[in-house]
């Protein structure tokens, strides 16, 4: 028998990974979706509930939570795209820069490893050389 | 364009326009022509003023008044733009307009060179406007707005030379001063709309009381009100101070403004509202008494100064007293021979006290700026045609015979002798001012050409100031000296005397007439008094007698002994500049800085509370670190913080 317990351990459980996860990562995109995962916890926590007292408040509730963080991702996703391309860099340490004026700069004490030489990024054939058809799509062309 | 309305409202818009020009002319690099739209639109305002003098005089008894427009509202308060044309606004027009014309021809001339030239034309373009929008306005409330308006025209007239803190100060001292009459002014204002039946309208409101007369006492309050406006214009005791300042300004300003326009504005408003000042004997014997201590006090200020500009402002102060005094026997006699004797006064004084200003002011360009009389003189020779046309100026302010200030003055002795013999409860009060009024013409008659003698008489001196400059003024400034001084002889015997013209026209005002039937005047009756005449031609040779006989060989004034400490006296304003700076003055000057001290205490308490956060801030700036981590590891302790709190406050 699964009991409401369950439920709040598992959603308990998950939050706190995420809570651990956005505290000690730096990189941007993980500790987005540590966020996201913590943001999970609490939505399994509502259904839990309303399952619970048996009305449908807590599913409406998270209804909205998940579309919420739809949007969310969207955004930060985006901003984080233009970090990069500022920075080459999803290192949240380096955005230090935005403290305020006479506060001095965290140091590393645990330096990252070496940024791996950059790959050039992948480029589409320029434009006017029509890739070559395969026999199957042809036929069906 | 024919009929009257439609020509004083071209009047009024003339300089008007010229003031717009002028001052875009003051910011383009024709700025040296900014003195052409004045003259222009003076010079046409004039010519149409005189056809419209004509107009009114062919058809007889004829008052204009333009079509209401309503400017403002507010419940019973209804404010019409409305122009009232009769012989009275009439002959004002033409006489402002046409001294105007002479005024700007010579201060091209004066102000030739002068930084500020086109600020100088705009402004009095401004002036003249503003003055015939006073002259024309059927309103109360239109009026008090161009009465205001030729205050502000000449508070920036008189501070032209801002640089100059004397001058600074010269214009707050007039425009504050001023001020005081006007609150006053407003409250008459408001007084009489009530007693009026809610009317603002001039003709409507004294038709109003004609049908329903209020009870004197408040009627008699509200005039005295209205009065207080007038004191603070025409610059009549106790509010006289600012008009000797004033002539910091420019001279042609002091002779257009605080001689010859504005400061008669307040005669004007009286003769304006003589329906109503008619039905109140104590209002005008106060204005009686007013007009008469005044002339007399001023005179004697007059005496002992130094400053020709500053003899000449107090000259004028003094004559519009007479002109109020001329006023205050409105309804003892018949109040068209009253008001045609303030009016005849006030349009022959506009000729000769110009004159004398522009005279002064061509002195004073010849002598580089310098005005003292003790350190010029004997300028016969240099200055040939300034002097002639001063001595026309002066004789005709002394009263000399058969020149305009002779008969001018004659009229108002005569109207004071009229109302000592009638039925007024206050013959004996007209007696003593009509003995005031002799005294006062002895003495302007002394004063007078004892600073044309110290000017132009002796032998010549001329101090360093001059310069070059010390040879007879252009033609420009010299022609409008001509014409005025033809004005300032001829006008008088041309207008009165002998044809009556001048009070045959001005009686046919119709508000003079409705004064009349409200105060049930008997019909009035020319005669020419000859025992006063004689008398006030014999103080007038006799006080140019005596300053001849003291002041022939010029400067520097050797006064016989025992007269020296009235002349101290006066030339110390009787102490009475003193006495105001000692009693209102330095009072208020004090409750300011007592009030600038809670202003001080009020700001640092202001300061106090405002540091608080910044001090907090100071405090808890280092926690901004710019690393997420950090300030989410603080979000998260802060709630685990605030979380315990709750559940161990709740379970307990």
């Amino acid at each position: 028998m699964i009991t409401l317990e369950h439920y709040l351990v598992v959603a308990a459980t998950l939050f706190s990974i995420g809570l651990v996860g956005f505290l000690t990562r730096r990189n941007l995109i993980t500790m987005f979706l540590c966020a996201e995962m913590m943001l999970q916890g609490v939505a399994i926590n509502l259904v839990a509930f309303a399952r619970y007292h048996g009305n449908l408040q807590g599913q409406v509730f998270v209804l909205f939570i998940v579309a919420v963080a739809a949007c969310e991702a969207a955004i930060a996703l985006a901003l984080f795209l233009t970090l990069y391309r500022r920075n080459r860099s999803l290192d949240s340490t380096d955005w230090q820069t935005l403290r305020e004026l006479g506060v001095p700069p965290a140091v590393d004490t645990e330096p990252l490893p070496p940024a791996p030489p950059e790959t050039p990024d992948i480029h589409l054939p320029p434009a006017g050389i029509r890739p070559a058809l395969t026999t199957e799509e042809a036929a069906r062309v | 364009m024919s009929s009257p309305t439609e020509l004083a409202l071209t009047i009024l818009a003339l300089p008007l326009l010229a003031a717009i020009l002028a001052a875009i002319f003051s910011c383009t690099p024709f700025r040296a022509a900014a003195n052409w739209p004045l003259i222009g639109a003076c010079a046409l305002a004039a010519a149409l003023a005189l056809i419209l003098v004509g107009q009114i005089a062919s058809a007889t008894g004829s008052r204009a008044v333009s079509d209401a427009i309503t400017w403002f509202q507010a419940g019973k308060l209804q404010v019409h733009f409305t122009l009232t044309i009769d012989p009275l606004s009439a002959i004002m027009l033409a006489m402002i307009t046409f001294i105007a014309t002479w005024i700007a021809l010579f201060s091209t001339g004066y102000m030739h060179g002068d930084p500020g030239f086109g600020r100088y034309f705009a402004i009095m373009s401004l002036f003249v406007f503003s003055m015939c929008g006073l002259v024309l306005a059927n309103n109360f409330l239109l009026l008090v707005a161009f009465w205001e308006g030729v205050g502000l025209c000449s508070y920036l007239l008189v501070g032209y030379y801002f640089e100059k803190p004397s001058a600074a100060a010269a214009a707050r001292k007039a425009f504050l001063v001023t001020r005081i009459g006007d609150t006053g002014f407003i409250i008459g204002i408001f007084l009489l709309w009530k007693l009026g039946g809610w009317h603002t309208d001039l003709t409507a409101l004294f038709d109003h009381i004609q049908q329903n007369r209020p009870d004197e006492a408040t009627l008699t309050t509200a005039l005295l009100c209205l009065f207080c406006g007038a004191v603070g214009k025409s610059a009549q005791f106790p509010l006289y101070v600012w008009l000797p300042d004033a002539m910091e300004g420019p001279t042609p300003v002091s002779a257009l403004i605080h001689a010859a326009t504005m400061v008669t504005a307040g005669v004007y408003l009286l003769a304006r509202c003589a329906p109503v000042f008619a039905i109140s004997p104590v209002a005008q014997c106060t204005v009686a008494w007013i007009g008469g201590i005044t002339a007399l006090l001023a005179a004697f200020l007059a005496l002992g100064q130094y400053d020709l500009k500053r003899v000449l402002a107090y000259s004028t102060v003094s004559q519009l007293g007479f002109m109020f005094v001329a006023l205050g026997t409105l309804g003892a006699i018949h109040p068209a021979f009253a008001v045609t004797a303030a009016i005849f006064h006030l349009f022959t004084h506009a000729f000769f006290k110009a004159l004398l200003f522009l005279a002064a002011g061509s002195v004073m360009h010849a002598m580089g700026g310098v005005i003292d009389m003790r350190r010029f003189g004997g300028l016969r020779q240099l200055l040939p045609i300034t002097h002639i046309t001063f001595l026309c100026g002066a004789a005709a302010l002394a009263g000399i015979p058969l020149l305009s200030g002779f008969w001018s003055k004659d009229l108002i002795l005569e109207a004071l002798t009229e109302a000592s013999e009638s039925a007024s409860p206050y013959t004996a009060a007209y007696f003593v001012l009509l003995g005031v009024a002799l005294l006062t013409a002895f003495a302007t008659a002394f004063y007078t050409f004892r600073a044309y003698f110290l000017t132009f008489w002796g032998e010549q001196k001329v101090p360093d100031e001059a310069g070059h400059h010390a040879h007879e003024s252009p033609r420009i400034m010299t022609i409008p000296l001509l014409i005025l001084a033809i004005g300032a002889v001829f006008v008088g015997i041309v207008a009165e005397p002998f044809t009556h013209w001048f009070s045959n026209f001005l009686g046919e005002t119709p508000s003079l007439q409705q004064a009349a039937v409200m105060a049930h005047s008997p019909v009035p009756e020319h005669h020419f008094n000859w025992s006063i005449a004689l008398l006030s031609s014999l103080l007038a040779l006799g006080g140019v007698g005596i300053a001849y006989a003291l002041y022939r060989k010029g400067g520097p004034e050797e006064l016989p002994g025992g007269v020296a400490p009235i002349f101290a006296l006066s030339r110390n304003k009787l102490y009475i500049e003193d006495a105001y700076e000692a009693a209102i003055v330095e009072p208020v000057t004090g409750l300011a800085g007592l009030a600038r001290v809670c202003d001080g205490l009020l700001d640092a308490i202001t300061r106090l509370v405002s540091s608080l956060p910044r001090f907090v801030g100071q405090w808890l700036r280092p926690m901004q670190n710019g690393l997420v981590q950090f300030y989410a590891l603080s979000m998260t302790l802060g709630l685990v913080v605030f979380v315990a709190f709750v559940m161990f406050r709740v379970a307990r």
